[in-house]
């Protein structure tokens, strides 16, 4: 540490004076480190990189940015995949994985006051020995933190029954843009006034800085039955997908992977995952033991009249277990293909999965890209993956050029950007696709009335144009060693 | 700098789920200190033309090399070779690994030289010279020497737990005796495996510590190991020399507990009220879950023998230990050991049952009653006989 010439020696050595020695980085290879998350977004440059262990530290780091001039961006775990923990224009950098304590459990209540870089996974192993979990599961859980889960209001698997982060999360301390701490949401069922929580949860870091937050705990099913059905086309799997919560079926999860993500989750997971099948489909029912019996076999007839080839039960719960660790891998195992993704995160109408799909399919062909599909089909939610090498000349173009050809089929076809990932920086530019200039406008004006000054997490989000998408700091890039 | 990495440095995409699985982040929650970050710094290296700074050198030389991370990779990146060859490039330009380090490291290679250097340490550990918190266990004045009783299978004894357990390597004989075979320790033939000095990045001390034990380990017999850290450095001979000989000797190599969950017929049975009365703990060992991917032969082992066998909830994290890490890195490594000291105490066993005498000692060095699953099942099968 200290080896490079500190980017902004007043700041530094007021933030190492709140954080001490050990809680703040300012050399280079930190600050590249941070500047990445997990997509592929590479353009970021981080300032100074703090470790608050308190949310007076966060709330002394926010003034001492604010004195200087700085933006502020916080972070997780780093698993982001749309670049909203990516720092432009070297703000200082809050990493929160060192706030990691559950202060509270009330099982009573069913609530849980937490930090924020307390792992997903790792709250709900801390509530299983009580029969609870926390309910919203990305695929990420095992790395991810709540306070990003929070930021970017969180779904995964499970949220097709249960909601998205936003349904278990009752209130949120917060550190505002200027240094003022708030508590947003409270544990009555019904707070008086209007819902800042509920504008805060999916805020990116726009709106503040979480420092603590109460989540509600779900209690754990009686009972849980996972299939796996394997298909000839994605389409068939589609149309199952459509025609099981057409019958009226609300299963706990609904999701579909292609051929070529499916062989390398199973190279990886060895759970049996058919190899041959064109797309498998992976339902869960759960509820009372009676009713999951029932629930899975119409989905397997479901499946059958849509042409499932085969239709499998897991046994037990280290099944179960293998079947879940497959789909919850399956970006991670795209290496096996290639060693870089670009990653959509579209919604749309399940009547219309099937078409959007094949034309994705199809666009991929166009630019000569290999695409593999893994996604949230009980909620119409496409994680389209284009797979590639960015070191071959010319591919990162095709990439983004197929990207935004994706997104504008799934907006044609009545969807949305962003089913869960969030907006970040990757996903703003395209935000006038969806939006009008009244909404954005909107939008916008929200977000000011949070952060009058632009300093929190700017350059996401709303698309340039909008105020806080200007990244004021570029002249004030420390250089070091490592650029 | 040329790290000299080949195309596992591309087999890594970013995604982060090895994060939770690294001993270093979870008590840091700094990128630097995690495989992703290791990775990245390795592309710039390598690739973008960076400098190795101190930071980047401290980022890779903080690194356990518990390899948890490669077990929770989807994409397979092979970290551990690819920190191993890091390793190699820095220690070679002197970045790494200290002389004092490399002169101690050198001497685990010369039997007499580590046995005289254990009776002084005994010598003074009983006129109270040697702190407690270092971990060393009672160090014996005049260890009881080991005698083949037969060739069916190598025992193999190693440098340091030949000199400070040897009573877990008599155990280990005894039990393997016990299921009718005949056992030839390995003794000063094959005076070490070279882990340790591979963990520092000498690589060319640890290619001819292999080689020699190649040729001494010549034959068909299994080579046993009672040492997770030995036994996933046996099994890397193949990968590390390339020849025929050295592929042979690592495919012919088991952790004892792997080898006796294979035989368990030949182990004899005692009766349900013979058992140990205690409620033990399986730790396993990083290398032994991670690289060997055999821990799961432990708990097979210990069952028939003990009353109560609990898990640790904390999936296989690293204790801190990693051969001569806690020493080279106090500070990390006590933080590491305190999320373990944490999951122990969740448990609540009465002894903790460890295949690695690193591990065992860092441990030991808390204060946790720690036990080869080896010497477990030899106190129940020896209270029967």
């Amino acid at each position: 540490m200290g080896s490079v010439p500190a980017p902004d020696d007043a700041l530094v050595s007021e933030l190492r004076s709140i954080l001490g020695p050990d809680g703040l980085r300012v050399d280079s290879a930190e600050r590249a480190l941070v500047a990445r998350d997990a997509s592929v977004f590479d353009r970021g440059r981080s300032g100074p990189v703090c470790f608050p262990r308190s949310a007076d530290q966060v709330r002394a780091v926010v003034l001492a940015a604010v004195r200087h001039g700085r933006a502020v961006v916080p972070r997780g775990a780093g698993t982001g995949l749309a670049g909203g923990a990516v720092p432009l224009g070297a703000p200082v950098v809050v990493a929160l994985t060192r706030m990691n304590r559950i202060l509270e459990v009330d099982v009573g209540a069913r609530v849980a006051w937490v930090e924020p870089g307390v792992v997903n996974l790792d709250l709900t192993r801390h509530l299983r020995p009580l029969g609870f979990h926390f309910a919203p599961d990305p695929s990420s859980q095992q790395a991810c933190t709540i306070g990003g889960n929070v930021a970017n209001n969180s779904g995964g698997p499970h949220c097709l029954a249960y909601g998205v982060t936003t349904s278990h999360v009752l209130a949120v301390e917060v550190v505002l843009p200027d240094g003022e701490v708030a508590l947003l949401g409270g544990l009555d069922p019904e707070p008086v006034g209007y819902d800042l929580r509920g504008a805060f949860v999916g805020g990116e870091g726009t709106l503040g800085i979480a420092t603590r937050i109460a989540v509600r705990i779900t209690p754990d099913p009686k009972a849980v039955r996972t299939l796996l059905l394997a298909f000839d086309s994605t389409v068939d799997a589609a149309e199952t997908v459509g025609a099981v919560i057409a019958a009226g079926i609300v299963p706990a999860a609904l999701e579909v992977m292609d051929r070529r993500i499916t062989e390398a989750v199973e190279r990886y997971v060895h759970a049996g995952y058919p190899t041959d099948a064109a797309a498998v489909l992976l339902a869960e029912v759960d509820g009372a033991p009676g009713e999951v019996g029932t629930g899975a076999e119409r989905i397997a007839d479901i499946g059958r009249a849509h042409g499932a080839v085969s239709v499998r039960v897991a046994a037990d719960d280290t099944e179960r277990a293998a079947l879940w660790k497959g789909r919850k891998t399956a970006f991670g195992a795209v290496a096996q293909i290639a060693p870089n993704y670009y990653l959509h995160d579209t919604v749309v109408p399940r009547h219309a999965l099937a078409e959007v799909l094949e034309e994705v399919y199809a666009i991929a062909a166009r630019h000569d890209l290999v695409v593999v599909n893994v996604f949230h089909a009980g909620d119409g939610n496409l994680h389209p993956l284009l797979v590639f090498d960015r070191r071959e000349p010319g591919i990162m173009e095709r990439v983004l050029a197929a990207g935004s050809e994706i997104v504008s089929a799934s907006l044609a076809a009545g969807g949305a950007l962003s089913g869960e990932h969030g907006i970040g920086v990757e996903k703003r530019d395209y935000m006038p696709l969806m939006f009008g200039p009244d909404d954005l406008d909107h939008q916008n004006r929200l977000r000011r009335a949070f952060d009058p000054d632009c300093r929190a997490n700017p350059g996401k989000v709303l698309p340039v144009g909008h105020s806080c998408a200007d990244i004021q700091a570029l002249e004030r890039v420390p250089t070091g060693v490592w650029g | 700098m040329n790290l000299g990495l080949g195309d596992g440095l591309h087999s890594c995409v970013q995604c982060g789920l090895c994060l939770p699985h690294c001993p270093t982040w979870r008590v840091t929650g700094d990128e630097s200190f995690s495989p992703r970050g290791r990775i990245a710094l390795m592309r710039a290296v390598q690739e973008g033309g960076a400098p190795v700074t101190d930071d980047v050198a401290d980022s890779w030389d903080t690194c356990v090399l518990c390899r948890g991370c490669e077990t929770a990779c989807p994409s397979g990146v092979p970290f551990g070779e690819l920190m191993e060859q890091t390793r190699d490039t820095l220690a070679a330009a002197g970045r790494i690994t200290p002389l004092w380090e490399r002169a101690a490291l050198r001497c685990l290679a010369h039997p007499g030289l580590l046995r005289a250097g254990t009776r002084v340490a005994a010598v003074a550990q009983r006129v109270g010279l040697v702190p407690r918190r270092l971990g060393l266990p009672r160090l014996p004045l005049r260890p009881e020497p080991m005698r083949a009783s037969g060739s069916d299978v190598w025992l193999f004894t190693g440098c340091v737990m030949d000199a400070w357990q040897r009573d877990v390597h008599l155990a280990t004989q005894r039990v393997l005796e016990a299921a009718g075979y005949g056992v030839r320790p390995t003794g000063d033939r094959a005076p070490c495996c070279g882990a340790l000095h591979r963990h520092a990045g000498l690589v060319g001390e640890t290619r001819s510590l292999a080689e020699r034990m190649v040729e001494a380990l010549s034959g068909d017999a299994p080579v046993l190991v009672d040492s997770a850290g030995c036994g996933a450095a046996i099994e890397s001979y193949g990968r590390l020399l390339g020849t025929p000989e050295a592929e042979a000797l690592s495919a012919r190599t088991y952790d004892v507990q792997e080898w006796l969950a294979a035989n368990l017929e030949r182990l004899p049975r005692i009766e349900a009220d013979a058992r140990l009365h205690e409620r033990v703990a399986v730790q396993d060992p990083c290398h032994l879950r991670h690289v060997q991917r055999a821990h799961q032969a432990t708990r097979v082992v210990l069952a028939p023998y003990v009353d109560e066998l609990v898990e640790l909830d904390d999936e296989g994290l690293c204790c801190g230990a990693g051969g001569a890490y806690s020493m080279l890195h106090p500070d990390l490594a006590g933080a590491v050991r305190e999320r373990k000291l944490a999951a122990i105490g969740r448990a609540a066993p009465d002894v903790v049952a460890s295949a690695n005498p690193g591990c065992s000692m860092h441990l030991a060095a808390a204060g946790v009653r720690v036990a080869h699953p080896m010497s477990l099942v030899w106190e129940a099968l020896s209270a029967t006989r």
